[in-house]
This record gives structure tokens, C-alpha cells and sequence, in this order.
């Protein structure tokens, strides 16, 4: 069978799939890249520091996002969405959707006046988890790639008053489409990498813990974007309902992990420490606070990662309790956390100033549609599934289709490179195979 | 006369919020040779680099200094852009107000202020006496080494065959497999880990494109990325007489695989230093368990080959305990310990099966389910604390042990004691390391070069680490792993040729008495005396600008390219605001 090309498309523009779509393009390959938000770096950009060097996660990043931006063996499909597949291993034709950013990215020249004058502030944005505002016009980062920006329909004053239009007047190169509609392209490539990364299990489910009534209770990338320099607060530890600084946190291991009964049974794999690293960022920001952090087991299992907990405890003065906890609720200005210590017995209380919860890692919701339209399997948490445990950690029951990263189960930045990396070579052999079988 | 541009990054808050971005370019405005000064808000993003781009065409910059974050992150990124416009890569300099300046001074915004302009008068007067350079170009032998024959390397060694390139395959033992030979069963789902790997082996045996050496050791390396050249020694295979089988093979990229081996139980003193009969390690007690599995027989224990009726598992031994023993933890033991404790309770029904632990840490897919599954069903006991004592008491182990959740002492009689013992490099892992050049951390784990984003090269171009030899993990991670080296490989031989940085070392014939100092100093293998000529020469491929024989010509006569004593002596100077030494 001849391939139709020596194309691969990577679908995520997360740390996998950019790690997958570079190695592919280092290697002579043209990469089709589709990406549903507007830009490139996936949930690595909304994070503060890595662990456990503390080092600022996007400044690891954007190298490896303005690569993927200017590398002429990548064709960038951001704001865009796979909907359909057809055809066969070698000659896949794949439908995307490409949403109506309402900007004609080919004029835009990125300035940001339209961002800066829009006086629309939007709360809600998915990207900023509550913790601070976008505009109704926005693009994810200052460092976006593309750095293009995309209008909130659903909060445009223009599109849900019919009045304003500031950013379409202010706009120097006239590129605000109001009018714009999403539409289709069709892709043609011979393999495919699904690297659509992770989302955290909603908190609204979890009624226990007082989330949605109680504004001060977060999930942890919402405790990224208030550690993070470029975030909405600058980097300040603030709760959201009055801005104050917190003098106490409690973090709350294993939200909706290792839950059978109620939530998800599986671990999270990546909460022990990025919990300890938020507690430790907390710590540096606020000193004479107090960071107490409730776990089942702690899980420190990549390199450096023990070393890190130890020195969390006995240098950074973290306090862990092992209990889980039964209720939370707000007394006053605090909320108070009631628990059990399964180490002494006793019941536990604490009255802190915020909460931050380490919920469970999911798999985004459009996965399984387009598992569907793809044709491959996911467990039933919605992970996509491999073709062996041990030996086909990559490969799915459909040639030509591989997975990478948190798609196919939770993991920490380092293993989601290298799973990146790994696809990219399985996608070669699978090119090299039919040009064998081809010649 | 030289234009200069420079570009003032605030890095969002990171330079800004303590670095007066505005006053620092109000004064770069005055300074002579200074064409064009600006800031912005994040110089790597699209327009900031097209504000670089601009002003080079603009205002004909002869170089460019970018004022941000470490050279490590951008300096790549701003030397591409500013080659777009057709400069130089190398007339553009990077001066770090980031981490040496506004990181530190955080809360001293005038200090900070100050500071950060004298960093980029010091670059401006090193970038002023830059010279442009081209990459130096390097043919690549498109040919593969992996050592170590165990899961990662056999996947690594396959994957590159099958994309096509000659692999050789170094193994030094007479078989494939590695450890996995010696398991059982794998979890979660209790494959016959032989009958896993088994299919593996034969594919290797009959890809032509790898070329085995098994009974094997690599015994020197030189060269540089693609262009490797290793020995490798055959020792015959046993009972045979004659001497080893010495081969060299000419190699564009190298997998270390190298795995691991367990701490050994003879080092754990408290556990009775190995001497305690019916005490073994977790791979033994695996091969029990696979002799169980084999021959139906219940799982007999070595002393005096009674029927295993109770044994207790004690996890970490050695890891998670810097005192004495790794400070680590081992990653796999909890897991295999649970599957262990399993097999045992189907292979000898009644058995009981205790389980001391600090933290359990089943965090891979599938494998949360499958422990607790195990608990519940098989009725396996998990007592979580720290084993202070075991010894022998007439025919039982007898183990000393304190629940740490009811505060209980306990003291257990087992029929058999399974220590799932740290998990260490493999012996000759630290020969390797010296010979590949390829750093290790200090657990003596060979070291990736960034933990975050690149997890699977290390510290020598061109040289990758696969599977426990970098940490301990389980079979899933390492054959992923595995999997990206080849893809690392892959990428670098889809081209002709490699090109590298020209920040290399130079030496002027003229003054160099050939002493011959630079060459045992090199720590690349990048100087040679040339006996003919005196003087002593740069392997232009294999220097990595690293500066140590400039350090130690004692007539000056070796200089970094764009980085001679004189721009550094410059720097100096003009950091500390006197005037430069003349020229």
C-alpha cells in the first residue's frame, strides 16, 4: 500500500504532543499539529515552578513552543478540533473543525491593543480556574504561540449586546470578524499521535468539600495560576473572596484518587508532589504561614522526588498529616476542616484561611468522541487504552494510531516527554514499514 | 564603528517588578555605539523578537544584546531570529539580568536597577569585539550502539532496526532479557514475563540489521556525537579457551541501558547482614515463585525446602533511608511486592502474607486497582512501619516491627523474610559513565540533562539513557523510554550532517610551545599535540568550549572563540565601572 505521505498528525499541543511533533519534524517529517485551544503548551503553561527544582515552568517551555511555532516541518491548526476520520493505517484523512476565532489571524500582527482596550472583564475563562480575569478578547499568554488572539463569544458585549466594538475600532489592521463562522478543512496524513492531555476532575463533584459554596476552597491549577509570575495575582498567594493573604492553608490529597466507592479508584500519580511544591511556593511567599497537608500515603516516587518531601519536612517546616477528611465548611471568616489523624486516632480540626484541593487527573471530556472517531480504545475512566501494558505502552489496536501523555493515563512532565518522544519514533517505524512494504 | 541594539526584557514581573526597565534604556540611549535600546514586556513571544528583527533592519545592527533570562533559555531562540535578518548568529549576546540580578535583588529595585545596566554595558563591551562564526559541520555515521541487552535496550536496539539502521546490541552476559528473565509474573495482569520478552528475543536474532555481541563489554570510547568509535570485547564462551574478540564498531549515536541491580542484602545489618538463613531479596524470591508457577509445586523456601506457610515482605529496605542506606525510593518495590505477596497466596493457598511499609506507592495505571484488589481478596495484611530487628528463632525468622497507626510492637515468626532490597545501579555502571562521558547523579544514576524536558539524553551529545540505568522504574516506563532514545537517534540521523556550536577553543601556533598541559585537562579528549607542527591542536567536534585549557596554557596561547581573555578582562572592567585596558 502506498502512503499518502510522509505526514504524521499530533493531536494536542500539550509538553507530549509538542515533544512527539519536534522529534517527528527534527527527523525530516512534516507534523500536522491540531490544537484546540487558541495556542500551543497545553497545561504546562498554567503552571507556576516544576518540581523539584522549582524552576518556572514556562520559562522550561516557550523554547520548546516558539520552536514548535517556527519549525518548517510544523503545520500549526490551533483553536481547531479533529471531528471525523477516514480512510486507512497510511491514509488516514482526518476532518478538523476550525473555530471562528473572530479575528482574521492572517492580518492580526499580535500587537495586543485589542486585549488591553476591551472593557469587557471576564471572570469565568477557563484558563485562569477563578483566580483572575481575562478580557472578553484574549490570548493565553503574552508568549502565545501563535500569539493571536480569539474573541469569548459567550461574553463579547458586541456579540451578546450588540453594542461596544472597541476592539474592531482599535484594531490597526481592521482584523475583528465579528461575523466569522467556524469551518472544516480536511487533512490527509499517514499516522496520527493522540496526545490530548488531562483535566482535573470537577470540583462541583465533590460535595464534601464545600466547593462552589465556599469560594476559598481551589483545585491545584488554580493554585498555579496564583503562584505564577505571569499569572492573574503576579505571583501573590490571595483568596479569592476578600484578597487576602492566607496565614494558613490546608492541601488535600487524593480529591476524587483512590476513592473507589465515590469517585475514581486510580491515583492521580502527580498530586503527592505538586502538592508539596505548591505548600513549599506558599511557604516562600508567605513566611510565618502555616501549610498542613493532609495525605493518604505520600507518593514521591520520580528522581530527586523523595529527597524533595524530605526537605519539605524537615527544612521547609510543611506539616503532614496522614487522615482523610470528612466535612468542610465555613465558620466566619475561616473554614474549618474536620478530619480524622489516622497516625494518632484522634479527630482532626483545623481552622485555616484557604484550601486547596488536589483533585483527580481525567481525561479531558472531548476524548472519547474522538476516540470514537478514531477508532481506538479508552478504559473506563476514559484513558485512552494500549496494546500491551508492558511492552506496548505507545501503540493502540489501530496501526498507525499512537498515544502519548496523560491521554492515556496521569503523569508527571518528564514521562510525558519521553511517552512524546516514544510516539514519535513509533509513528517513524510505522512510516519506515510502509515504505518498505510500498518499494 | 558598531550599532548596537538592545533589548530590555521584563520577563512579565520576573525583571520588571525589581529591575526599572525604563531608566535602564533611558541610559543605554547615551551610550556610544549604542544605535537602538528598547524594552518589552516578553522578548521570546512573537513580537518581541520581531522588535529585534525590526530594528535590525531598521537601524543596520552590527550585534545584538538581549537582557533576560539565562542564555540556556533564549540565547537559541534570539540567534535564530536575528539570522533571519541576515546577521550572525554569534554577533548576538545574551546578558543575564534574570538570574544574576533581578532573582536576587528582589526588594533593592534601585541596587537591582543599577546592577542590571552594568550587566549589559559588560556584555555590550564583549559583544563589541565578537567575531562572526560559522557552525562547525559534522558528518553522522548513521549507525546505533545500545548497551545493556535487558527490556530497554532490546526495545531501543529493535525500534532503530526496524526504522532501518544498523544497531549493535552489547550484552554482557551469554543471554537477552535482563532482569526480566528472572521474574515471574508481571503485574498488573500476571503475564509470564519470560513468555514477554521471549518473542522480543527472537525478533532481535532475526533483524538483520543488529549485530549481537553477547558475553560482551564495551572497553573504550572516543569520538563524539555522530561519530562515536567503541571497543567492544567478546570473551569466549565458557569452557572454550582463547582470547577475548576485540571489535570496533563506528557509531553515530549510543543508548545506555544499562539497568540496575539490588542493594545488596549483606549491607543491611539490621536485617542480619545475609547471614540470617530464609532471608533473601525480591529477585529471589521471584525465582522461587517462577519455579512454583513452573512446576505446580507449592513455593519452598531455600533453608530446608518447607512449604512456605507464612512470610513477611518488609519494603524500602534500603531506600528512603539516607542515614544508613539510599536516600531514594526504589519506585517498583511496592508494586512487585503486592504481586509477590499475590502469587505467593494462589500458590500456597493458606499461606499469610504480611506487608511492612511506610507509604504504599502504586501510582502507575492500573496498578492502585490491583493492589487493593489484592488486599481485599487475597487477605494480604499490610502493617505500615519501619523493621527494627530480624534474626533467626529456632526454625522461624523472627521480625521486630511496630504498627505505627495503633502504636502496637509486634513481633512476627515467618517461614521466609522478602527484603524488596533499593534498587542501585548495575555493577560497571560507573566505568560506563567515565567512558561515555556521561554524568551520573549522586546515587551514581546516570543523569539526564534536563529533568523536566530531557529526560532521556545525557550530559555527552549524541549519548541517551534508557531504563533503571538512569532510575529505577518499572517495564511500562522503561520500554517508553526506551522508545524515545530511538526516536532521539532517529531524528539526528535524518540529517547529512550535524551542526555545532563554533564556541570552541583556538589555539595560536605562534605562541603554543606544545607543553602539551591542555591535553590531560581536556575533559572531552579534544587536544592533541601535533609533534610535527609544536603545536598543540583543537578536535573542533569534540571541544565543548568548557575553557579549562585556557585556564592552564601557561602562555596564553589558547583563546575561547568570542570569549578571549580580552573580552573578559573587558567585562571586568567594565562591570566594575574603570576603563577598559587597552586593546
Amino acid at each position: 500500500m502506498q502512503p499518502t505521505s510522509n505526514r504524521v498528525m499530533v493531536i494536542g499541543g500539550g509538553i507530549s504532543g509538542i515533544s512527539a511533533a519536534l522529534d517527528l519534524a527534527d527527523a525530516g517529517t512534516e507534523v500536522v499539529m491540531v490544537e484546540r485551544l487558541p495556542s500551543v503548551g497545553g497545561r504546562m503553561l498554567q503552571l507556576s515552578e516544576t518540581f523539584p527544582t522549582l524552576d518556572c515552568a514556562q520559562c522550561t517551555l516557550t523554547p520548546r513552543t516558539v520552536e514548535t511555532g517556527q519549525h518548517p516541518n510544523i503545520k500549526l491548526l490551533t483553536y481547531s478540533e479533529v471531528v471525523e476520520m477516514h480512510g486507512e493505517p497510511g491514509n488516514f484523512r482526518v476532518k478538523i473543525k476550525r473555530k471562528a476565532p473572530r479575528v482574521n489571524w492572517d492580518d492580526c500582527t499580535g500587537c495586543g491593543a485589542c486585549q488591553e482596550k476591551c472593557p469587557k472583564l471576564v471572570t469565568t475563562n477557563f484558563f485562569e480556574r477563578g483566580v483572575g480575569t481575562k478580557k472578553a478578547i484574549y490570548t493565553l499568554s503574552p508568549q502565545a504561540i501563535p500569539n493571536k488572539p480569539v474573541i469569548d463569544a459567550e461574553n463579547c458585549r458586541y456579540l451578546t449586546e450588540g453594542k461596544c466594538g472597541v476592539c474592531s475600532k482599535i484594531c490597526p489592521v481592521g482584523a475583528i470578524r465579528y461575523d466569522q463562522e467556524d469551518y472544516y478543512v480536511e487533512e490527509e496524513v499517514a499516522a496520527i499521535v493522540v496526545a490530548t492531555g488531562f483535566d482535573l476532575y470537577p470540583m462541583e463533584a465533590m460535595g464534601e468539600y464545600g466547593y462552589g459554596k465556599i469560594p476559598d476552597v481551589i483545585d491545584g491549577l488554580a493554585m498555579e495560576r496564583m503562584c505564577s509570575a505571569s499569572g492573574p495575582t503576579a505571583g501573590e498567594v490571595r483568596r479569592p473572596s476578600d484578597g487576602k493573604v492566607p496565614q494558613s492553608i490546608v492541601f488535600i490529597q487524593c480529591v476524587g484518587s483512590r476513592d473507589p466507592e465515590h469517585h475514581k479508584p486510580y491515583c492521580s500519580r502527580v498530586c503527592c508532589m505538586y502538592t508539596a511544591k505548591h505548600a513549599r511556593l506558599y511557604k516562600h511567599k508567605v513566611h510565618d504561614g502555616k501549610a498542613f497537608l493532609l495525605y493518604m500515603d505520600i507518593r514521591s516516587t520520580g528522581k530527586g522526588y523523595e529527597e524533595f518531601i524530605q526537605q519539605s519536612t524537615e527544612e521547609e517546616g510543611l506539616i503532614y498529616l496522614r487522615g482523610r477528611v470528612s466535612r468542610i465548611y465555613r465558620e466566619g471568616e475561616k473554614i474549618v476542616v474536620w478530619g480524622a489523624d489516622t497516625i494518632s486516632g484522634e479527630a482532626l480540626r483545623i481552622d485555616a484561611d484557604m484550601v486547596v484541593l488536589a483533585t483527580a487527573i481525567v481525561p479531558n471530556p472531548e476524548q472519547k468522541a474522538l476516540a470514537e472517531a478514531l477508532g481506538i480504545e479508552t478504559d473506563e475512566h476514559g484513558f485512552l487504552t494500549e496494546a500491551h501494558y508492558k511492552t506496548g505502552p505507545i501503540d493502540t489496536v489501530s496501526k498507525g494510531i499512537f498515544i502519548a501523555g496523560c491521554a492515556q493515563g496521569a503523569r508527571d512532565i518528564a514521562d510525558s516527554v519521553a511517552h512524546g518522544s516514544a510516539a514519535a519514533s513509533r509513528a517513524q517505524a510505522f512510516l519506515a514499514r510502509l515504505r518498505r512494504s510500498a518499494a | 564603528m558598531e550599532r548596537i541594539g538592545v533589548f530590555l526584557c521584563w520577563c512579565g514581573a520576573n525583571i520588571a517588578s525589581t529591575v526599572d526597565v525604563h531608566q535602564v534604556v533611558e541610559w543605554l540611549r547615551d551610550v556610544n555605539g549604542v544605535a537602538h535600546a528598547e524594552n518589552y514586556m516578553y522578548m521570546c513571544s512573537d513580537p518581541g523578537q520581531e522588535l529585534i528583527k525590526k530594528a535590525i533592519r531598521e537601524k543596520n545592527l552590527t550585534n545584538v544584546v538581549v537582557a533576560s533570562c539565562s542564555p540556556r533559555m533564549h540565547e537559541k531562540t534570539f540567534r535564530k531570529a536575528a539570522s533571519l535578518e541576515g546577521m550572525n548568529p554569534y554577533m548576538v549576546e545574551i546578558a543575564n539580568v534574570r538570574e544574576q540580578c533581578s532573582w536576587v535583588h528582589q526588594g533593592d529595585k534601585d541596587a537591582a536597577t543599577r546592577k542590571a545596566f552594568n550587566i549589559i554595558m559588560s556584555t555590550i563591551s564583549k559583544a563589541k569585539a565578537n567575531n562572526p562564526l560559522e557552525t562547525i559541520r559534522v558528518p553522522i555515521t548513521r549507525r546505533a550502539l545500545v548497551v545493556g541487552g535487558g527490556v530497554a535496550g532490546m526495545t531501543a536496539a529493535l525500534e532503530l532496526a526496524e526504522a532501518g539502521y544498523y544497531t549493535a546490541l552489547v550484552e554482557r552476559d551469554d543471554t537477552l532479557g535482563g532482569k526480566m528473565r528472572r521474574l515471574s509474573r508481571t503485574f498488573p495482569y500476571h503475564e509470564d514475563a519470560s513468555a514477554v520478552i521471549a518473542p522480543k528475543i527472537e525478533e532481535l536474532k532475526a533483524n538483520d540489521n543488529i549485530k549481537l555481541y553477547l558475553r560482551s563489554d564495551v572497553t573504550e570510547v572516543s569520538g563524539y556525537v555522530g561519530n562515536f568509535q567503541v571497543t567492544i570485547e567478546t570473551r569466549p564462551t565458557e569452557g572454550e579457551d582463547g582470547a577475548p574478540e576485540v571489535v570496533t564498531e563506528e557509531v553515530g549515536g549510543i543508548v545506555l541501558a544499562t539497568g540496575y541491580d539490588l542493594y545488596p542484602v549483606a549491607a543491611m545489618s539490621e536485617y542480619g547482614g545475609g547471614k540470617v538463613p530464609d532471608v533473601i531479596d525480591g529477585l529471589e524470591f521471584e525465582e522461587l515463585l517462577k519455579e512454583s508457577l513452573a512446576t505446580g509445586a507449592p513455593v519452598k523456601r531455600p533453608s530446608d525446602g518447607k512449604e512456605v506457610e507464612s512470610v513477611v515482605f518488609i519494603q524500602c529496605s534500603g531506600s528512603r533511608d539516607p542515614e544508613h542506606h539510599k536516600p531514594y525510593c526504589s519506585r517498583v518495590c511496592c508494586l512487585y511486592t503486592n504481586k509477590q505477596a499475590t502469587l505467593l497466596t494462589q500458590q500456597n493457598p493458606g499461606a499469610k502474607a504480611l506487608i511492612s511499609y511506610m507509604d504504599i506507592r502504586t501510582d502507575c495505571k492500573l496498578t492502585e486497582e490491583y493492589c487493593q484488589g489484592n488486599i481485599e481478596e487475597k487477605g494480604l495484611v499490610y502493617i505500615r512501619g519501619r523493621v527494627s530487628r530480624l534474626y533467626r528463632e529456632g526454625d522461624a525468622v523472627r521480625v521486630w516491627t511496630a504498627d505505627t497507626l495503633t502504636g502496637e510492637k509486634l513481633e512476627i515468626d515467618a517461614d521466609l523474610v522478602v527484603l524488596a532490597m533499593a534498587i542501585e545501579p548495575s555493577v560497571g555502571a560507573e566505568q560506563i559513565s567515565k567512558m561515555f562521558r556521561a554524568a551520573v547523579d549522586t546515587n551514581g544514576f546516570l543523569q539526564e540533562s534536563h529533568i523536566k524536558l530531557r529526560p532521556v539524553e545525557s550530559s555527552t551529545m549524541g549519548v541517551y539513557l534508557a531504563g533503571a540505568a538512569q532510575y529505577p522504574k518499572d517495564i511500562t516506563d522503561s520500554v517508553s523510554q526506551a522508545l524515545a532514545t530511538a526516536s532521539k537517534i532517529q531524528s539526528m540521523f535524518a540529517s547529512d550532517e550535524l551542526h555545532q556550536d563554533p564556541l570552541v577553543a583556538l589555539v595560536n601556533p605562534e605562541v603554543c610551545a606544545a607543553c602539551g598541559l591542555c591535553v590531560p585537562i581536556c575533559p572531552y579528549g579534544a587536544r592533541e599535540v601535533d609533534e610535527r607542527a609544536r603545536f598543540s591542536r583543537v578536535n573542533e567536534a569534540l571541544c565543548q568550549g568548557c575553557g579549562a585549557c585556557v585556564a592552564i596554557c601557561p602562555n596564553k596561547a589558547c583563546m575561547l572563540k568570542n570569549d578571549t581573555p580580552m573580552q573578559v578582562l573587558n567585562q571586568i572592567h567594565t562591570f566594575l565601572g574603570k576603563e577598559e585596558p587597552a586593546q
